[in-house]
């Protein structure tokens, strides 16, 4: 990194940005440095917390259109300097994190929603948009985007692209991967491109996938055309108690292997039950909490919801009926708010992992049984969050209440939970993950969850970035000093 | 250190995310430092090593804040984010770190001389005497809340005393308060004399009127999010017949152009109009739309860097409904 700040050097670089985007949109104040630091990941955290010195970026850079990001991209390859793309920093992974210092690339200008297409159902905006900015103005034009995570408020769409990120209403209506029509990109030499407008069709491996979860690694996403639902006339919850988390298991796959198409299931295994839908929620029983959710026309949504119901009570059950359901719903996202979320010193990490109906259980017993065995200091919780025709989420947590006092010895302990949870899932047909991402966190993970194919990825990083200015260093990408 | 005994908020606000979307600052900057997690950062920062309280950047991002309290509103568990800045402030304050602008403005604040005329039992302070025909009016700058967001307690102190002075001397019983940042600031300061806000008065007193006008009503950040949003104003609008409707896309953000701070536009003029522009941007029909807000702050902010917004106070509507 050539920069140094205060140098006559920095303060060309500083001078070529302030031309493309103006003074007043490039930030280089402590305060700015500071927040731009650090993420959702718990690791920039912990060091923050202990008071060490975190890696700050050396200018953070607000830009307006995809011709002022292609500039900056340009005067980047020349200056070989890093470029990062920071949305919300609410990614959990350190894919925001500017490690080798460098140009911050903060998309949040880039915030309007730029057409409504009632006929195709579609939208485009600029992906720096917040999610719940976005939901607002679609709602008010009167649809939905129907992704509704928990970080709606927290994060951008261009974020979500980048992770394939996931709403609590995927089961349904998809994943960003699912949701997204097509992609307006800044490649990392700085041409401006665009992927097929839809979504479906032959010509060719599909660029707008490959884009999806690239993390800022292989571009900059600075337009998406997204899909668009009508608000639907009806949504209704209900929920069930089994005795065991395999019986939940067991009535949740029948629902989604029967091909019913409920919005939302979602199961908590027992110690969640009896911890967070106890705190959260005030339903204090014993046993794995189902809920599921149907929408639509009311008189489908109360035929599938009794198909629904018919499954759950064919195991041994609680009806916890509507209301434990409903109530649920209504609080979805209170689970992220202090104090309902762990939070320091608690050392915590969401061990996010898919897999088939059939490897799902496995995957957890792996990752539950590799925490107990190996760290007694850890609790391990789980629920199953995102449910397809053909598997599921697992949206486990390893908890330290107590975490060692020194940053150093904390990250190790960390890094090597994190290792061998996610190694035992892969042993087991688990795939890390559905929603994070990978960014710094995981990086390491990417050859051993590929095999041979990670060089594909490898090449095609290095054919697309030739200076490697694109978010060095996450996804198990070169880094820049390498 | 005041931002000591925040340390609840500190904690929770620090790594936390749920509520960026609804900080007007951070809205129109974009800046990560301008939300509750980046000033908790900053803050942070500060109670572990004082030294960090020098430091211009951190104390710039502090008084950036438009106090809009929409955050804390929002937050599930209501951690009291506005009240960190102003612990912080505090702490400025008392170090002798305040910015030259901000020690200035101050100075100002500090010259008051409050009267009381007319005649009545209540006692009325506010721009439209015209509505309050029964009441005395009291005059003459801010009784003491803006010195208090500024940081400057004792001085906010002596203020408010000139201000009590004047008000037990009129002999009235009950103070009608039309400025939101005012009433906040009053409501809870007297023994024996009643604070009410103006709509308040105004709802009980009843308005006649036959107005059928649409109208959109901004909240006021002390109305609702300082005083758990009083309904008083908007009843009040619709008794008067005014159809109020959804400003903007949602009601959670806040459109007061830095009404919580009290005096943001005297010591950011380009960040309050950015923020009137927002509103501008938000509105169905900004040439057209009726807009109704029941702070003068928020009103000649609106207008001094848009002259075209038809923005009125709730007492101004209120007048024009009696007139129809
Ligand atoms: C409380 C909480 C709850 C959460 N719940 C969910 C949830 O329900 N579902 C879910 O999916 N995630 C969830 N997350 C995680 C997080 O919100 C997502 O990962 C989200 O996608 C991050 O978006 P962001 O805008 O904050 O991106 P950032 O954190 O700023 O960046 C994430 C990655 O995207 C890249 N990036 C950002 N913008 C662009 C762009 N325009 N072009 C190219 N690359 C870009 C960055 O370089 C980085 O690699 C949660 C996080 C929090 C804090
Ligand atoms: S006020 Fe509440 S929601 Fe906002 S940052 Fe603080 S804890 Fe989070």
């Amino acid at each position: 990194m050539p920069t140094v700040q205060k140098s006559y050097m920095y303060e060309m670089i500083r001078s070529e940005l302030a031309w493309v985007v103006g003074e007043e949109h490039i930030q280089t104040t402590d305060s700015d440095k500071l927040g731009h630091s650090i993420d959702y990941y718990w690791v920039p955290e912990l060091w923050h917390d202990r008071g060490e010195k975190l890696t700050p970026p050396d200018f953070i850079v607000h830009p307006a259109t995809a011709k002022e990001v292609s500039e900056i991209l340009k005067i980047a390859n020349t200056h070989n300097i890093p470029v990062i793309p920071w949305g919300g920093g609410s990614g959990s992974q350190g894919g925001a994190l500017p490690i080798y210092g460098g140009i911050m690339l903060d998309m949040k200008r880039m915030n309007k929603v730029l057409s409504i297409d009632p006929v195709s159902m579609t939208t485009t905006v600029e992906v720096g948009i917040n999610t719940q900015h976005l939901e607002w103005e679609i709602e008010k034009a009167g649809y939905s985007t129907m992704h509704l995570p928990a970080s709606i408020a927290c994060a951008t769409l261009g974020g979500f692209i980048a992770h394939r990120g996931t709403g609590v209403l995927s089961t349904k209506y998809g994943k960003m991967e699912d949701m997204i029509m097509s992609l307006e990109v800044v490649t990392p030499t700085g041409e401006i491109i665009n992927t097929l407008p839809v979504p479906r069709h032959a010509s060719g491996p599909d660029l707008t996938q490959m884009f999806l979860g690239s993390e800022g690694t292989l571009g900059v996403v600075t337009k998406a055309t997204m899909k668009i639902h009508p608000i639907p006339e009806s949504r209704k919850f209900h929920a069930f108690l089994f005795k065991t988390m395999h019986d939940a298991m067991v009535a949740g796959s029948r629902i989604m292997t029967s091909r019913l198409r409920p919005c939302v299931i979602r199961l908590y295994d027992e110690p969640e039950t009896a911890k967070l839908i106890k705190k959260v929620l005030g339903i204090d029983k014993q046993g794995a909490y189902l809920v599921f959710g149907f929408d639509g026309y009311e008189k489908m949504v109360d035929l599938e919801m009794e198909q629904a119901c018919e499954i759950c009570k064919t195991l041994e059950h609680e009806d916890l009926g509507t209301e434990m359901g409903q109530s649920w719903w209504d609080n979805r996202y209170k689970f992220f708010y202090p104090p309902y979320m762990f939070h320091m010193p608690q050392a915590f990490g969401t061990l996010d992992t898919v897999a088939t109906f059939s490897n799902i259980e496995k995957v957890y017993w792996a990752m539950k049984n590799t925490i107990k065995e190996n760290f007694p200091q850890a609790t391990f919780i789980g629920h199953f969050s995102h449910w397809y025709e053909w598997g599921c989420m697992l949206y486990a947590r390893f908890i330290i209440d107590e975490p060692p006092k020194d940053p150093h010895e904390a990250i190790a302990l960390y890094n090597k939970i994190w290792d061998m949870a996610i190694r035992a899932a892969i042993k087991e047909g688990g795939v890390i993950n559905e929603h994070h991402g990978v960014g710094l966190k995981l990086g390491r993970i990417m050859k051993d969850l590929y095999g041979p194919a990670y060089k594909v990825l490898q090449d095609i990083k290095k054919v697309m970035d030739p200076n490697n200015i694109m978010n060095p260093g996450k996804m198990g990408f070169q880094g820049k000093g390498a | 250190m005041n931002i000591k005994k925040c340390i609840d908020a500190i904690n929770a606000c620090r790594f936390c995310f749920m509520c960026r979307h609804l900080d007007p600052v951070g809205n129109v900057t974009f800046n990560e430092s301008d939300t509750p997690r980046g000033r908790a950062l900053i803050i942070d920062k500060i109670r572990m090593d004082r030294e960090n309280l020098n430091n211009q950047d951190f104390i710039n991002t502090m008084y950036k804040s438009a106090l809009s309290a929409a955050n804390r509103y929002h937050c599930v568990s209501h951690y009291d984010e506005a009240g960190l800045v102003l612990a912080v402030r505090k702490d400025i304050v008392e170090a002798g770190l305040a910015p030259e602008a901000v020690k200035k403005l101050a100075k100002e604040l500090e010259h008051v001389d409050f009267k009381v005329e007319g005649k009545g039992s209540n006692l009325y302070f506010g721009e439209m005497p015209e509505l309050y025909p029964d009441s005395k009016l009291i005059s003459g700058g801010d009784p003491g809340k803006a010195l208090e967001v500024l940081g400057f307690t004792n001085e906010s102190k002596n203020v408010f005393e000139k201000f009590k002075k004047a008000v037990i001397n009129s002999k009235c019983e009950t103070l009608i308060v039309a400025e939101p940042s005012s009433y906040d600031f009053l409501k809870n300061k007297f023994d024996n004399i009643k604070v009410i806000h103006s709509s308040e008065y105004l709802l009980s007193a009843g308005v006649n009127s036959q107005t059928q006008s649409k109208a959109y009503y901004l909240d006021s950040d002390y109305l609702k999010n300082y005083n758990d949003n009083l309904k008083a104003p908007r009843e009040l609008l619709e008794s008067a017949g005014y159809k109020l409707a959804m400003f903007g896309t949602n009601q959670e953000e806040s459109y007061s152009v830095g009404e919580g701070a009290v005096v943001y536009d005297k010591l950011y003029p380009e960040l309050a109009k950015k923020l009137a522009e927002r509103v501008w941007e938000q509105a169905d029909n900004p040439e057209t739309d009726l807009i109704i807000t029941a702070s003068s702050y928020t009103k000649s902010i609106l207008k001094k860097y848009n002259p075209a917004f038809n923005v009125i106070t709730v007492e101004e509507a209120v007048l024009k409904a009696k007139g129809n």
